[in-house]
């Protein structure tokens, strides 16, 4: 049984004849002190002549030998799978060496603790770094803003969804519009507005000079400036008359001035299709632009109360049962509003579904 | 001897597996395994046959066939219709595209096809079950496969350059043999021998199948290729051995009859032959994997487990971090195939194949790529003797005359010392060895070195041919000078030579001169010459003569005697001389001297196998020539080290059996074949343990099979060099089979897995060398490719972690790995050894990984991390200049991918449109990208070593400075090409964000610095079993 066990772990010894020639000794003296017999015939190896003499003998204990070797042939065989799992569990928790994972609990510890170290002073490196990019970075101005020139736009109510599919007469189809524009437009309630902000001159840039970290004034834009889309007269901003109001505002970007004093304007169409099927949009305000008041945009830290403007559009006679695909574009010198790869950058593309 | 003779011998011939095609087919599939299985144990059983133990009569009975008129032709046809043509059954050649299929599907190749079909699925699973999802997953499954099929394309054109390279060492001139059907002696096709054919050869045909010879007029056949004999064998009717092999009445399939000729009958013919046996034996042993391949599957299961480790965690995480089922397992693929790195069966291979043709160029052809490491993983080499350690060319060693032995150069170039040419004995020797010699050159060699030219006639005859026209002068002109007049030709009964010759201007006309066995001329002698007087003979000249015999004839050499005779002048010019009733005295002859040959070792052999000890590898010769001779080449070329006696020698002069002999104290031992016979595979592993040099002579090729297979039960890697056809069993097991590509035998190129062009052995020192190399710049191009896989893994755990935009996509890490890695990871076969590689010992194969935790852990751990931290610091810088610092990307994720969202807000305030947002994203992906090519800067140098300073090694790898510039300006092409940005969708950098990673570049290389400082200053302590890979 013994010599079973040995011949089968024989693979998982350090391997190599070189190896084993510095086991060698002990490796012997077992093998020595388990079969004497062997041993003997092991010495007749090199008395080949007198093995002749021997012949009678060697060739019985041959029997055996062959016997012993096919049966520890055999065992690992069958056992081969049993035997992979005694080496994967060894491998796992080895009970003799205290040993997980082929480590024990000091080295696992040592390992882990020096890990520990490398980590931690890794850490200390990137936190450095990163104090150092805060250092070059203002907190009032981004550094670069280049990447977001023309702003983009973007319009309200939004659903998850730029197409509005509604039916007149169920309101359910249309409430949750009603309700999102109502709660967008709650920044933008008179009173607040004029609680809160000023009103500046219009026309022209409301620039503040000044220190960085001065807190800025913002501008006035009350909700009644949107008239019939203000949600004031008509609560239901349209929708339930089939001429829904939908509002348009553009992405703030910071320290972004329309060019050359025009205002940037608003200006929507059918996208594709018959361009008759829009046949009015009454604009509010009624310019139909964004007022130079409202720009500069200081940034969010010193320019807390920050409305930004926005222009309705009332689609007051648009035709019914049929999607109509609308691009609501801004026009002004230096806008881009055709870009193929983004279209929310300078316009926006919604369609309208409106079935009575 | 006799005993195992015995033992085998008895078992009757009809037992011998004699395929008789016609009968067997008809059995299932099944049966045919089973068979096929017993009849390769049968193979590796001794030749048993009996015919050479037969009279003529029995062998006229057992094949029926008229000894003097051979078969009838009808009946020869018949026979030629039941047992098949007389031909080899050509090794089954695997079909072009399994070869190629092996290619696509094998090793590293699957990890990279899982990985694609992975892909395949997470697009599978995303298309299914999302509206809007990215192809991303079909376009990486997609290029995976791409990269498994060009890369099995470019490994496979290789292989098939050298299988071309194979084609043409195929002899394809059709053999004729002169067959007796009928009495009437006709020439036919070999194929079309049949058993029992009367078979004529003559010298220089070759035997047309296995002849038991019924008569012979000096005929000599080599043996060679089939036992190792460098001398050629007499062959007569006589039954003179127990052994078939060794018997003198049979000739063997496929060996040469160098002269004389001989009429036999046909014992076996194609398969059925010895020669047969061998070639089918060989093509039917199953061949182990390469070392590399089993290293490649380890290197296969680390990243595995690391793959579904990192996998299984992330998978936990995102549903703890309350993501979707469907999500959850896309995070599992993706991090799962996030962690194939793509590049490296590409770099693995091309690495190989660098290597293979640097061997090449070397001489060292290389079949099969995987082969290119394994002789550096070798610790053991069993070489053949004839023609692979020796020239396979009979030539003078040493002359002893005037009392002396004087040696002779036998290098195949000629630089060596010369004797002292100046004493008469000398004139008179050189004058007999070449008239009293029937070899004579082929004509039209004049241009060729006189080593090189091709002779007639026998090897020793040659031998001394090539000597006299070396070392006197033209043997032609003294044979025009001295006509022969008479001869008595050599036989095995007489065992001397006699030739009679005119001498000119002289009173006594002519002179007979004779050679032969020593002792027989020492019989006719009665004077001697001494430095060109003659002395009558004494005792002491009879001690003097016994000692030289003895010494040099234990050199393992063929000695032969020379005398001569100045005829009286009674015999006149014109006297007719007799040689079938000899009328001229035959007596009181004058002894001249000994002159002994030797197949020489080829000049290159010694130093090559002493750098092979120096280099750990065990030189185990395996010959099937005798074991004097194989003793004295073992010494010479020092398998047997100078000043070692083998464990015989001890116990012969202890006077005692070799039982007592200390067998740890004999570090040499000479193993005779029949010894090996008797032992079993516990015995052959004590033997092969136990000593250091060891000889193994007359081993038949199933005996080297068993040697080889002993060494490989050790755990040794095998190494085995031969060309005879003995050697291809062995050849065909061993872990790397070295074929001659010059000497060597078709069927031994089959088997090998390396030729050895030039024949020379000191190639396998290179191929050593150049195995050892590769197996380290390996490692070091893999712990430089994985590095990266870090910094390409993490930006998708934070991504899913932390909920930040992606710093790294799909596109840039195949840049990377197909990419910017490549030239880099490649470049790194060419690196310099750090160390004289041939001074340390083979790797060990059970712990010396290719791939293992520690080198896991550098790169994953260490390194990887500094790297991807590097990343992730270009990575906010981006995105913190544009607006987003690093606290109010936490969680932006789903808003940050959300298309509808195109007013998300930054730190600012401001306002990004989902393009716009993407953009900066793909921007970050660019910086992140080219942080990695700058951190792999660093990376590659560090790589460069594995335990000297890079000061140390210093930058001399030309191809290792392109890859750093290639990486970079292919860096800067995919940033700033216009129109990038819409076809890999990467963008313009700021040339302040290239900078960003120059602390962490300095870090890499610091830490690895002072790691590797520790390292070589604490060698074994603990920093070294950590991380020293």
């Amino acid at each position: 049984m013994r010599r079973q066990l040995r011949s089968r772990r024989a693979p998982a010894f350090p391997y190599g004849y070189r190896h084993r020639l510095d086991d060698q000794d002990e490796v012997n003296q077992n093998y020595l002190a388990d079969e004497e017999e062997e041993a003997e015939e092991e010495a007749q190896v090199m008395v080949v002549p007198n093995l002749v003499e021997e012949d009678e003998e060697e060739k019985e204990e041959e029997k055996e030998e062959k016997k012993e070797e096919e049966e520890s042939q055999d065992q690992p065989a069958g056992n081969a799978w049993w035997w992979k799992l005694k080496i994967m569990s060894e491998y796992l928790w080895d009970p003799e060496r205290r040993m997980f994972l082929a480590r024990t609990g000091q080295s696992w510890s040592l390992i882990l603790v020096i890990y520990f170290f490398f980590y931690a002073s890794l850490a200390a490196v990137i936190t450095l770094c990163m104090y150092t990019l805060f250092l070059t970075i203002s907190p009032y101005m981004p550094t670069f803003t280049e990447r977001m020139k023309p702003p983009g736009v973007m319009i309200r109510p939004f659903a998850h969804s730029l197409n509005f599919n509604f039916n007149v007469s169920e309101p359910d189809t249309w409430q949750h519009y009603v309700i999102s524009l109502n709660g967008f437009l709650q920044g933008y309630n008179d009173s607040l507005q004029e609680e809160m902000n000023v009103d500046c001159p219009p026309g022209q840039y409301f620039i503040q000079d000044g220190d960085e970290d001065e807190d800025k004034k913002a501008c006035q834009f009350k909700r009644s400036f949107l008239k019939n889309c203000s949600g004031l007269e008509d609560p239901t901003f349209g929708y339930s008359t089939g001429q829904p109001c939908i509002l348009l505002k553009m992405n703030r970007i910071v320290g972004f001035r329309p060019e050359l004093g025009d205002p940037v304007k608003v200006s929507c169409k059918v996208q594709r299709g018959d361009e008759n099927d829009i046949r009015s949009i009454n604009y509010y305000p009624e310019s139909a632009s964004f007022d130079l008041r409202y720009y500069p945009y200081y940034g969010k830290l010193t320019h807390v109360n920050y409305t930004s403007p926005l222009v309705a559009m009332h689609f007051t006679d648009v035709v019914k049962n049929q999607a109509v695909p609308v691009q609501c574009q801004l026009k002004g010198r230096g806008n881009i509003n055709d870009v193929i790869n983004d279209r929310f950058m300078g316009r926006v593309i919604f369609t309208l579904n409106i079935e009575t | 001897m006799e005993f195992g003779a015995k033992k085998e011998t008895v078992a009757p011939l009809e037992q011998l597996p004699r395929p008789e095609p016609k009968r067997r087919p008809k059995s299932s599939k099944l049966r045919k395994a089973k068979w096929k299985q017993k009849d390769l144990e049968e193979l590796k059983k001794e030749v048993v046959m009996d015919d050479h133990k037969l009279t003529l009569e029995e062998l006229s009975a057992k094949y029926a066939v008229d000894l003097t008129k051979g078969h009838s032709p009808r009946k020869a046809e018949e026979l030629l219709i039941r047992d098949g043509p007389n031909i080899l059954t050509p090794p089954p050649t695997t079909p072009k595209w399994v070869k190629f299929c092996k290619q696509l599907f094998g090793g590293f190749s699957l990890l990279l096809w899982t990985g694609a079909i992975l892909c395949f699925v997470a697009f599978g699973i995303q298309s299914y079950f999302y509206d809007d999802f990215t192809k991303d997953n079909l376009y990486l499954g997609f290029v995976l496969s791409i990269v498994v099929v060009i890369t099995g394309c470019f490994s496979y054109y290789q292989e098939a350059k050298s299988a071309k390279i194979m084609e043409s060492f195929k002899n394809m001139v059709p053999q004729q043999a002169l067959v007796i059907r009928s009495g009437e002696r006709i020439q036919i096709n070999v194929q079309n021998v049949v058993l029992g054919d009367l078979v004529e050869v003559r010298g220089g045909d070759r035997i047309p199948a296995d002849l038991r010879i019924i008569s012979a007029q000096g005929c000599k056949v080599d043996n060679s290729s089939l036992t190792g004999e460098s001398e050629p064998q007499f062959r007569s009717p006589d039954f003179s051995h127990e052994n078939p092999l060794e018997s003198r009445n049979i000739c063997f399939f496929s060996t040469n009859c160098v002269e004389g000729t001989a009429r036999g009958v046909v014992i076996a013919t194609g398969d059925s032959t010895v020669m047969g046996r061998i070639a089918s034996l060989t093509s039917g042993l199953k061949v182990g994997r390469t070392p590399i391949a089993v290293e490649i599957e380890h290197f296969i299961h680390l990243i595995t487990m690391v793959a579904v480790f990192l996998g299984i965690i992330f998978f936990g995480l995102s549903f703890a971090l309350g993501y979707g089922w469907l999500e959850a397992v896309i995070f599992l693929i993706g991090i799962i195939v996030a962690n194939v790195p793509e590049g490296l069966l590409a770099t693995v291979t091309v690495c190989l194949t660098l290597t293979a043709k640097r061997m090449a160029w070397k001489n060292c052809l290389v079949k099969n790529l995987e082969a290119v490491e394994t002789l550096g993983s070798t610790s053991a080499i069993c070489s053949d003797k004839t023609g692979t350690l020796t020239q396979n060319r009979m030539t003078v060693a040493h002359l002893w005359f005037d009392k002396t032995v004087h040696e002779v150069d036998t290098s195949e170039d000629q630089t060596g010392k010369t004797f002292a040419k100046d004493s008469d004995t000398w004139l008179i020797l050189a004058h007999i060895a070449g008239l009293c010699n029937r070899a004579d050159f082929k004509a039209h060699q004049e241009t060729l070195p006189i080593a090189k030219r091709i002779t007639t006639g026998d090897a020793s005859e040659s031998a001394l041919l090539k000597f006299v026209e070396q070392s006197y002068s033209s043997v032609a002109e003294m044979r025009e000078r001295s006509p022969k007049v008479a001869e008595i030709p050599f036989n095995s009964t007489n065992k001397y030579q006699v030739s009679i010759h005119l001498l000119e201007n002289s009173a006594q006309p002519y002179v007979l001169m004779m050679k032969g066995a020593p002792e027989r001329i020492l019989e006719f002698c009665s004077t001697f010459l001494l430095n060109g007087q003659e002395h009558p003979m004494d005792d002491e000249m009879k001690e003097a003569f016994q000692n030289a015999y003895l010494k040099l004839g234990g050199l393992g050499e063929r000695v032969l005697g020379f005398c001569f005779l100045n005829l009286p002048s009674s015999f006149n010019k014109g006297f007719p001389f007799n040689t079938d009733e000899i009328n001229f005295p035959m007596d009181s002859l004058c002894f001249v001297g000994l002159i002994s040959m030797i197949d020489p070792p080829r000049a290159a052999v010694p130093d090559a196998v002493n750098k092979c000890r120096s280099a750990g590898i065990k030189v185990i010769m395996v010959t099937g020539d005798h074991p004097i001779t194989a003793k004295a080449i073992a010494k010479g070329v020092g398998i047997i080290s100078e000043g070692i006696e083998p464990a015989e020698d001890i116990a012969a002069q202890l006077k005692n059996p070799v039982s007592t002999v200390n067998t740890r104290a004999a570090k040499a031992i000479v193993v005779h074949g029949s010894e090996l016979k008797n032992i079993n595979s516990q015995q052959l592993d004590q033997i092969l343990q136990n000593h250091t040099e060891i000889v193994f002579a007359r081993t038949s090729p199933q005996q080297k099979l068993l040697i080889v297979e002993g060494c490989q039960r050790l755990g040794a890697i095998v190494a085995v060099t031969g060309d005879g056809v003995n050697d291809s069993p062995a050849l065909k097991k061993a872990d790397i089979g070295i074929a001659m590509g010059i000497t060597g035998s078709d069927v031994s190129k089959q088997a090998a897995d390396m030729i050895l062009l030039d024949d020379n052995f000191a190639s396998i020192v290179t191929g050593v060398e150049e195995g050892r190399l590769i197996f380290d710049n390996l490692k070091k191009s893999i712990a430089y490719t994985l590095t990266s896989n870090i910094p390409e893994i993490t930006p998708f755990l934070m991504f899913i972690i932390l909920g930040i935009p992606l710093p790294l996509g799909t596109i840039t890490i195949l840049c990377i790995d197909l990419g910017t890695d490549m030239i880099p990871a490649i470049s790194l076969a060419y690196e310099s050894p750090e160390s004289d590689i041939m001074k340390r010992l083979p790797r060990n194969p059970k712990m010396d990984k290719l791939v293992n935790n520690r080198l896991i852990g550098i790169a994953y751990g260490q390194i990887g991390m500094i790297q991807a931290v590097a990343g992730f610091f270009t990575y906010f810088v981006i995105l913190a200049e544009n607006g987003f610092r690093p606290v109010d990307l936490l969680g932006i994720r789903l808003k940050w991918d959300n298309r509808f969202v195109n007013d998300l807000e930054d730190s600012y305030g401001q306002q990004w449109t989902y393009e716009q947002r993407k953009v900066v994203e793909f921007t970050c992906h660019t910086a992140f990208f080219v942080s990695i090519v700058l951190v792999q800067w660093a990376d590659l140098i560090s790589c460069k070593t594995r335990r000297n300073s890079v000061f140390q090694q210093g930058m001399k790898n030309k191809v290792l400075i392109f890859g750093i510039v290639e990486e970079t300006l292919l860096a800067a092409f995919l940033s700033y090409t216009p129109g990038m940005d819409r076809a890999l969708r990467t963008y313009p950098l700021k040339i302040a964000w290239w900078f960003c990673v120059t602390p962490y570049s300095i870090l890499i290389f610091v830490y690895d610095e002072i790691r590797k400082l520790i390292i070589r200053q604490r060698p074994g302590g603990w920093l070294e079993r950590e991380t020293y890979y």
